[in-house]
This record gives C-alpha cells, sequence and structure tokens, in this order.
C-alpha cells in the first residue's frame, strides 16, 4: 500500500495545547517508525518533489482496514496520542427518488453481502483539481478525470473500492448482480477481452455484463467526458470469490486486492456518502434521493469478552486492565470492563473484522502497548533432556565419514522422470510435482544415488580429482508410493565413491561401512554377496547390507549405461543405507574382554585356486575345520599373474593362532596350519603356493 | 655362556660404529639379528645352560639384546641424519622444509553444520531436535495451522502439490514450511514439548542470487502451562547472546500468521561476520500458539499456552560465512564445499 504522509496529515489533528498527545503534523519518520513498530513495515520510502513523502507500507492479509490512508492514520493515532478525523460528509439530495432513475437486482446474497446504488445526474465530467491530482500522483495513481478520481481517492482514503458507471449506456437502466453465463464476454476497462466462467460474477445491465464483480469495471459503461449522469457502486463481495475471478484472469486491481481482504458491509453507508458529497463537490450535479440498496441487513456490532487476567498470562505483563481498555479504544474498540470478573466486553467496529476472539484482542493490547515493552528475562527455566541418540549417531557417522575423506552434499529432491525410473525400487511408483513448478525435473527422486551422481559429474566437468578420488555422501530423503498409493518417504545415507576398479570400490565401500558399522552400533554389517562373477555387460547390481539381521540398505555398482547418462568417468560404486534402521542401533554397547597376555603366533598362507573361488568359501573352509587355536583367519590379497597361471588367482591369507593360558610354539601350530592347507585343498581345490 | 655373550656385545657394538651407511647396517642387524644371527644362536645354547645359571644367564642375555638394540637404533639415526656420521654417504638428507602430508579429509556441508550449530544452542534450552515428512499433505501444512481453504498461501502456483488440490482430498504436497512438524508433534506428543526441528522445504521461487525452490528452515515450538510471550521473547533472546555473541539484541514487530496470535517477526542486532558492525537483521517469524492450532491438535489452550518461531538457515549460513549466492551452496562444488 503506497500511503502520502501529507495525505495520512489530512486525517489527523495534532494534540491540542495542553494535552500530552504531540504537536504538529507526523513527520516521515515518525510515521516510518510507528508504522514499523505497530506492525506494518516500510518496504521503501520515496521524497516527492512537492515535500510530500510516500512510503511503500506493507500491510498483512488480515488487516484490510490498513490498506487505506484512514487505517494507517487510525493506527499512528492509536499510537501517538494524536486525534483521528473521520471524514463526515452529508450530500445533499435534490428530493427526486433514485428508483425513478434507476433500479438494482441482486440474485446472488450469499456472495454479494450488500451493494448500494445511489444517481447523480447531470455531473459535468473535467478535469481534477490540484490538490486531488497531487494526491493521487503522491501514490502513484495518475489523474483521469474528476469523478473517476474521486472513487479513487475514497478507495485510498477510507478503503472501499466503489464503480461509477454511466447511468446513460446501461441497458434497462439497471444494475444486476449474478453470475456469469458460461463462455460470456466482457470488455473490461484494462482493454482486455475476457471469457467468463459460471463462477464469477458480474454486475450487468438488461443485457450484458458491465463490470465484473469487485475485480475491474467494464468499458462500454466507463465514464468519460461525454457522461452526464452516473450510477455510484459501493458494495461487497465474498473474497473467495473475487480471488479465484482475478487469479484465474489475472487482472490485479486495488479493488480486488481489497476485497479479497474484506470490505465491512457496514462501512458502506460512509463510504457512499464521501464519494456522493466530493462528485457534488467537484463535478456538480445533483443526487437523488435515497440509495438502492440489495443484501443482507446490517448486523449488530460484534462482541468479544477479554480476560485481562488471560491477557496479562499469555503476554507475561502486569500491565492494570485500565491500561488495555485505553489501547482497545484508541483502536476504536469499545471496551467495557466488567469489574467483579475483570473482564473487558469489547465491540468490535466494523472495520475489524479480524477481530473475533479474545485472544485477538489480547494481540492488539500487546501490539498497542510495544512488544518492546514485553519483558526478557536473563535466565531461562530448563527441564533436562536425556542426550538424543538420534542426534549422537549422525554426528558420529558424520564425523567417521568425513575422516574418511567424504564431503557432505546438499542436492536438490527433484530430478528427471527418467532418471527417477532408474532408481526405483520394485513394486514402487515414481511421485512428482506439476510439471509447471519444476520444469524438466518434477519427479521427486526415490534415491539419493543420482543427486550424488549428478555431483560427481559437476566436479569430473570442474577438472577436481581429489586424492584417491572423490568422496560424497548426504542425508537425504527418497520419495515414492507403493501400487496402492501410500507414500513412502524415507530417510537415507547415500554413499558414493571413485575407485581404480569395482573390486577395490567394492571392498573400499564395505570398509567404509564396516567402520559406521562399528562406530554406531559395534557390530559389523552383513553383506549378501551372492556367488559368481560380474556378467562383461556390467548391469546394475546390488549387494544387500544388513545389520543385527535387518536389511537396511545397499552396495550399488552401477550399469554402464548408467554411467554413460550421467557422463561418469572411471569406475563409481555407491551405498544406500536406510538412516533410521541404521541408527536404531546406537550406542554401541561394547564388553570389554582381558587383553592376550600371551603372543599369537600368525602364519600367511598363499593358495592359488580358480578364478571363480571366492573369499568367502575360502574363508568359509577355514572356519569350518576350525582348528583349536585359531584365532582369526584374515584376507591379505589376491596377485594374478604368469605365475599364478591363467584364470586362476592366488589369495593370500592370515591365520592367528593363539593360546589364552601359555605362549604357542611353532611346533603346536604346525599341524594345524596343515589341516587348514589340506582342507582348502580338498573344498576349493586350492594348491598352496610354493 | 657369559663370556660369549660379552663378546657379542662388545664386537657388536664395534662392528657398529664401522657401518658407515644403512646397506653396511642392514648387513650388521642380519649378522646380529637375523634369523641365523648370533643372538638367536646365542639363544639355541641357552636351552644347554645348567639350570642354576639360567637366571643370571638370561638376564644377561636380554641385556645384551637391549643394548644392542639400543646402539643399532642410535648409529641409524646418526647414518639417518646425515652429516654429521664419520663416513659422509650418499644416503638421504632430511629436509625439515618439505610440506606436511594432507590426511585426505573430507568436509560436512555448511548447511548441517549451521543447523547443528543451532540445535546445540537450542539444546542447551531443553530444545529437543525432531524431524518430520517432507513430503506432507495440507492437511498438515495448511488445515491444522489455521490456513483456510481459499488462503492465498494455498495457492497451486505458490506450492509444489503431487496430487491436485483442486481434484484431491488431503492432496499430498512437499512442505512448505516446518511449521509441519509442530502440528505431527503435537499429534503424537502429550504436553509438555520442546522442540526444535530443522529441515528442508519448498516453494516454487524463481531462482536468483538469494532464492531456491529448496531451502531450510528451523521451527521451535515450546508448549506448557503458563508459557508467556515473554518467555518467547527471552529464549529468542537467550539464543541470539549464546549464537552471536553477548551484545546482541532482540526486537519483536507485530506481524501476521495464521498459526500464531500475537505474531511478530524477530529481528536481532548482530555482526554476522566477527568484526562487522552489529545492524538489525529480519531473521523469522514467532508468536504464541494461535487456540486454532491447539484445537486441530486437540490440545486444550485454556490448560496449555506455547510459543512457536522458525527462520531460515541459508540466509544465516550465507551472511555468517560471506557467501554470495545461494546457487553455490546445492551445486555441491568440493572447491566450494573445501573452503566453509
Amino acid at each position: 500500500m503506497l500511503a502520502s504522509v501529507r495525505w495520512l496529515n489530512t486525517l489527523l489533528a495534532s494534540g491540542s495545547p495542553g494535552s500530552s498527545g504531540p504537536a504538529g503534523a507526523v513527520t516521515p519518520d515518525e510515521a516510518e517508525h510507528v508504522l514499523t513498530f505497530a506492525g506494518f513495515p516500510i518496504e521503501s520510502r520515496e521524497d516527492l518533489p512537492g515535500g510530500d513523502v510516500r512510503l511503500d507500507v506493507e500491510v498483512t492479509s488480515n488487516r484490510g482496514d490498513c490498506l487505506s490512508h484512514l487505517g494507517l492514520a487510525r493506527e499512528i493515532a492509536a499510537a501517538t496520542g494524536r486525534q483521528l478525523i473521520v471524514p463526515t460528509p452529508d450530500p445533499e439530495p435534490d428530493g427526486e427518488p433514485v428508483g425513478s432513475f434507476a433500479s438494482l437486482q441482486n440474485t446472488t446474497p450469499d456472495v454479494c453481502p450488500r451493494f448500494t446504488a445511489r444517481v447523480i445526474r447531470g455531473v459535468k465530467v473535467g478535469p481534477s483539481p490540484k490538490w486531488l491530482v497531487e494526491a493521487l500522483e503522491a501514490v502513484g495513481q495518475r489523474s483521469i478525470n474528476n469523478v473517476v478520481d474521486v472513487s479513487n481517492y475514497v478507495l485510498l482514503e477510507l478503503g472501499n473500492p466503489s464503480h461509477t458507471f454511466d447511468l446513460n449506456t446501461l441497458a434497462g437502466r439497471t444494475a444486476v448482480i449474478r453470475w456469469a453465463k458460461k463462455g460470456e464476454r466482457f470488455e473490461a476497462l484494462d482493454g482486455r477481452t475476457h471469457t467468463l466462467r459460471e463462477d464469477e460474477l458480474v454486475v450487468a445491465d438488461a443485457e450484458r455484463a458491465v463490470s465484473l464483480a469487485g475485480v475491474i469495471g467494464g468499458e462500454s459503461s466507463s465514464v468519460t467526458e461525454r457522461t452526464t449522469d452516473v450510477l455510484l457502486e459501493v458494495a461487497t463481495w465474498d473474497p473467495a470469490t473475487i480471488r479465484r475471478a482475478a487469479r484465474r484472469l489475472n487482472i490485479r486491481t486495488d479493488a480486488g486486492h481489497r476485497f479479497e481482504r474484506i470490505v465491512d458491509a457496514r462501512t458502506i453507508d460512509a463510504a457512499a456518502d464521501r464519494l456522493a458529497a466530493l462528485i457534488l463537490e467537484l463535478a456538480g450535479g445533483s443526487l437523488a434521493e435515497g440509495v438502492l440498496d440489495a443484501g443482507a441487513p446490517a448486523v449488530a456490532l460484534r462482541i468479544v469478552e477479554m480476560r485481562a487476567q488471560r491477557c496479562r498470562d499469555l503476554l507475561g505483563v502486569d500491565t492494570p486492565t485500565t491500561e488495555m481498555a485505553r489501547l482497545l479504544t484508541a483502536l476504536d474498540v469499545d471496551a467495557h470492563l466488567d469489574e467483579p470478573s475483570d473482564t473487558l466486553r469489547c465491540e468490535i467496529p466494523p472495520h475489524r473484522p479480524d477481530l473475533t476472539r479474545e485472544v485477538d484482542l489480547i494481540e492488539e493490547v500487546a501490539r498497542t502497548h510495544g512488544y518492546d515493552r514485553i519483558p526478557m528475562h536473563e535466565t531461562v527455566q530448563v527441564r533436562v533432556a536425556p542426550p538424543q541418540a538420534d542426534e549422537r549417531a549422525m554426528r558420529e557417522i558424520a564425523d567417521t565419514l568425513t575422516g574418511c575423506g567424504f564431503f557432505e552434499t546438499v542436492t536438490f529432491s527433484f530430478i528427471t522422470p527418467e532418471e527417477a525410473a532408474l532408481f526405483l525400487p520394485a513394486g514402487m511408483r515414481v511421485l512428482r510435482v506439476d510439471e509447471e513448478r519444476r520444469k524438466g525435473e518434477p519427479a521427486l527422486r526415490p534415491s539419493v544415488l543420482p543427486s550424488l551422481l549428478r555431483c560427481r559429474r559437476i566436479n569430473q566437468d570442474a577438472g577436481l580429482r581429489a586424492e584417491g578420488g572423490v568422496r560424497l555422501f548426504e542425508f537425504g530423503g527418497g520419495y515414492a508410493e507403493d501400487d496402492e498409493g501410500q507414500t513412502v518417504e524415507s530417510r537415507n545415507l547415500a554413499l558414493l565413491i571413485d575407485a581404480p576398479d569395482e573390486q577395490q570400490g567394492l571392498r573400499a565401500m564395505r570398509g567404509v561401512l564396516d567402520a559406521i558399522g562399528a562406530r554406531v552400533g559395534g557390530m559389523a554389517p552383513v553383506y549378501e554377496a551372492h556367488e559368481g562373477s560380474r556378467p562383461a555387460d556390467r548391469p546394475d547390481a546390488t549387494i544387500g547390507v544388513s545389520m543385527g539381521g535387518v536389511t537396511i540398505g545397499a552396495v550399488r555398482l552401477f550399469s554402464n549405461d548408467i554411467l554413460k547418462r550421467y557422463g561418469i568417468e572411471g569406475v563409481v560404486v555407491g551405498a544406500e543405507v536406510d538412516l533410521p534402521a541404521l541408527i536404531s542401533v546406537y550406542p554401541p554397547r561394547p564388553v570389554v574382554r582381558a587383553l592376550a597376555a600371551f603372543p599369537a603366533i600368525e602364519r600367511d598362507l598363499s593358495v592359488i585356486v580358480d578364478e571363480a573361488t571366492t573369499w568367502a568359501s575360502i574363508e568359509g573352509v577355514v572356519k569350518a575345520t576350525g582348528p583349536a587355536l585359531l584365532e582369526h583367519a584374515s584376507f591379505v590379497g589376491v596377485y594374478r599373474g604368469k605365475q599364478v597361471g591363467a584364470g586362476k588367482k592366488s589369495v593370500t591369507l592370515r591365520l592367528r593362532f593363539r593360546d589364552p593360558a601359555r605362549t604357542l610354539r611353532h611346533e603346536e601350530v604346525d599341524p594345524q596350519v596343515a589341516a587348514v592347507v589340506a582342507a582348502m585343498q580338498r573344498d576349493v581345490d586350492a594348491a598352496l603356493r610354493a | 655362556m657369559l663370556e660369549e655373550l660379552n663378546a657379542i656385545e662388545r664386537e657388536g657394538i664395534e662392528a657398529l660404529q664401522q657401518a658407515g651407511d644403512t646397506e653396511a647396517l642392514e648387513a650388521w642387524r642380519i649378522v646380529y639379528f637375523g634369523s641365523k644371527g648370533r643372538l638367536k644362536q646365542a639363544m639355541s645354547l641357552f636351552r644347554d645352560v645348567p639350570r642354576e645359571e639360567k637366571p643370571a644367564v638370561g638376564a644377561r642375555l636380554n641385556a645384551v639384546q637391549a643394548n644392542l638394540l639400543l646402539a643399532f637404533e642410535q648409529r641409524r639415526e646418526a647414518i639417518g641424519a646425515g652429516g654429521g656420521g664419520a663416513a659422509r654417504t650418499a644416503g638421504p638428507v632430511l629436509d625439515l622444509t618439505e610440506p606436511g602430508i594432507t590426511p585426505a579429509l573430507g568436509r560436512r556441508h555448511i548447511i548441517s553444520r549451521v543447523r547443528e550449530e543451532l540445535c546445540e544452542v537450542f539444546a542447551r534450552m531443553g530444545f529437543e531436535s525432531v524431524s518430520g515428512p517432507e513430503l506432507e499433505d495440507d492437511e498438515h501444512n495448511f488445515v491444522k495451522l489455521n490456513i483456510p481453504e481459499d488462503h492465498p498461501a494455498r495457492d497451486p502456483i505458490d506450492n509444489f502439490y503431487v496430487d491436485d488440490p483442486a481434484t484431491t482430498k488431503r492432496p499430498r504436497m512437499l512442505r512448505s514450511q516446518t511449521s509441519t512438524v509442530q502440528i505431527r508433534m503435537m499429534e503424537t506428543r502429550e504436553p509438555p514439548l520442546k522442540i526444535v526441528a530443522p529441515g528442508r522445504v519448498y516453494r516454487p521461487d524463481t531462482v536468483d542470487a538469494t532464492h531456491s525452490f529448496m531451502f531450510h528452515q528451523i521451527e521451535g515450538l515450546y508448549v506448557d502451562r503458563r508459557v508467556t510471550m515473554a518467555d518467547l521473547k527471552t529464549t529468542l533472546f537467550q539464543f541470539a547472546r549464546a549464537y552471536f555473541g553477548e551484545g546482541a539484541e532482540v526486537r519483536l514487530r507485530p506481524s501476521f500468521f495464521p498459526f500464531t496470535e500475537p505474531s511478530a517477526e524477530f529481528d536481532m542486532k548482530i555482526a554476522l561476520r566477527p568484526g562487522d558492525p552489529p545492524k538489525w537483521i529480519e531473521l523469522g517469524g514467532c508468536g504464541m500458539v494461535d487456540p486454532a492450532v491447539f484445537e486441530s491438535v486437540g490440545i486444550d489452550p485454556e490448560e496449555w499456552t506455547g510459543f512457536a518461531f522458525g527462520f531460515g538457515v541459508e540466509r544465516l549460513a550465507m551472511g555468517k560465512y560471506g557467501i554470495p549466492d545461494i546457487r553455490m551452496l546445492f551445486e555441491n562444488d568440493l572447491r566450494f564445499l573445501n573452503q566453509i
């Protein structure tokens, strides 16, 4: 809302001599400060050539009354102790009944609570006087003619939109409020022709729509230099109906803006009087007697009660009840104290449709008393809560990962539908938002991995080659729905690493997950690694990861297609686990054992096996053999080469033997090693390497 | 046996002095400590030592072994240090000026770090960090927050609906605010409640240096008996002072939100970057929980009162770390991530 400080001052009296109110006109600085701390921040301020100052005042959607100079002046008056001057026009009618010049029919009183029309005959349309032109220009409006300008002036002064029709252009000299006919055409004042729908409201004459109700007037009935008789519409409309039409047709007008925020039917008469009086003053003519008035009868002023103690309790202040009454009265809320109950019985003025409940009044007390006068304390009372396991677990995971060289990313939850399809779990459907809102990428990602692949690509394009490859992780959501339309939103931990080859990438990823498992739950994840080699065409492959018997996610080897789609050079391996499942094992509950008192004997064995023989099968044989003193069997490495032979590999493992009660001798270990070697020969066709 | 050990020790130390480079040193090590070295041999003889002599010989054996090892280490250091030794050799010279080897550490994203900093300060005031779904429905994003059917905030143009709101009952949508978590918590838990909910929110904004269609908010909610607006102001003030430093100031300006009443915008007078002069910054919105919200989740507003507040995380992070463009936060270029 653009406001002129000079205009505001026309509605404010300076404090009378001897009173405590401030003397003199409101200065721009004062207006800016007062309005800001009354809840109307100033977005911008501009000095105008004539010495006036224009303020762009932000008005919240509940305060339609302040989309007017009177409303803002009322706030300034309440805050500064100045007197508000409400215009009290008294236009003189000529005695001819209005009904003999025009008629009115309201067919939709449910969405047009009140419509009034007056008629002035014999106006002389012409230029506006200087003060009016300047007032409108001060708030960025262009003068059109005296009649139209007055209508705009009243809107900006009182907040009541009005419309002036050239009465002689109205077929049948009638105004009918009705729903538009399907496909009805309407030529608006802005020069555009609109095709209306049946849920849009119009004011029509006997033949056609002459105004899109509450939004914009029509070209055919507009006031021009040739106009002599005018019909003055001052009305109010259902906010939702107005908003719907204005939005659909994309017409933003001052009138629509105000009607969307409720214009109370009981404020209409004062605005209509002001409108008529100013037209008579500036354009002459004679006012017909009476008003064409269609709509519901005026309702009595609303009464809302406020318990003073409730107000003090909610705000944490000790403001006396009498002071509350004074603050409310300054806002034209008539507050009567019921002393026994310490309750203020408040009569709500018509321009404040937002005040319907006790708490609304409490807010008014707080606001006008000043938020700065609500106390702040030096200390807070705290109910001490236990540490939060999930927060701590996430921090441990993140710390582990950053220690392992991972960078955390934050990526968008939107991707293309094609990408979403590639990462969609079986039996699920992709969710998407309106394509118009998120062009090209309307799909919600079912997995965080595509986002990490994009990030990997961005860094590749930037020429970044981190030492040991780029490592990324993200805590992020995955979104999809199941066959029954049930939404599934997962909270995931996604990981992506570079690797020299898939074998090493897989081992590196497992190592990272092992480290996380140990840190978070004191346990190693179990990998559902299936036997068999990776086909040459490298399809997508996943390796299930579980902890404590529950599947928590998977390591993912990407297909060539996916790598190509993202333009990834080199090998990357991903993993994604369900975060709540992972952190459910937190914290670790370690049981400390005494440290071994006697030394161990370690033996490295290298065995040559078929390429297809897995480590798991070799390890299985060792465990099955179960040498009595074997403490641990670990993987050391794999060697391939000429000495080993084609189709073969040499696997080195390390066996650790220990007797908890004494120092072992080598001779004791030898037969146990021999048993393991023999079992490996028998079960996985392993040959001991010389 | 003892003489034998003395000889090993004496000869070993003498031989060590002759060793002038790492190769000679290695040769010496094999002679004395190798698997067939002199000490191993001595040990194999130990078995034949008469029982009564064993303690003395054993002790001596250990001493000789330790002395030779010590002498060996010292000699190796002397040779390794280069220059100062008797025989100048072609071995490597320690360069004290070579740069360090930085371990390949990663880094947390700045948004996460700021989020954690914020949660930590609020945790000290007893606020528990909680989260809620991002894929919400209009029930939690609007209806129960007292945002009625025809409210402009519900316009499909300004929201990411998954279902068409015109044809679907309880249409799903990406949450446009973290206030949804207030509702989720009040629905599932009994008061008193003291929570903060950080998270992603989504609004179809045109993307520029300060706007993104996805960003992060943190929401606070405190519901208890006799919670007052003074408590709200105090909490924000305590937060400001703890997070931004002693001189921080807080002020509230009246505003309007459907889910709080009284409602306020809160500003903080802070120096976002150390050394900057403090200035007023509009941070977020707050207010007392609207009775209509309490009623929508079955909490009696006569028995319980509460306050809520919310603000954006990006704005704070950008101000604090001098990040000029919000888009940098979501590109995840390692060169950027590594800077902050």
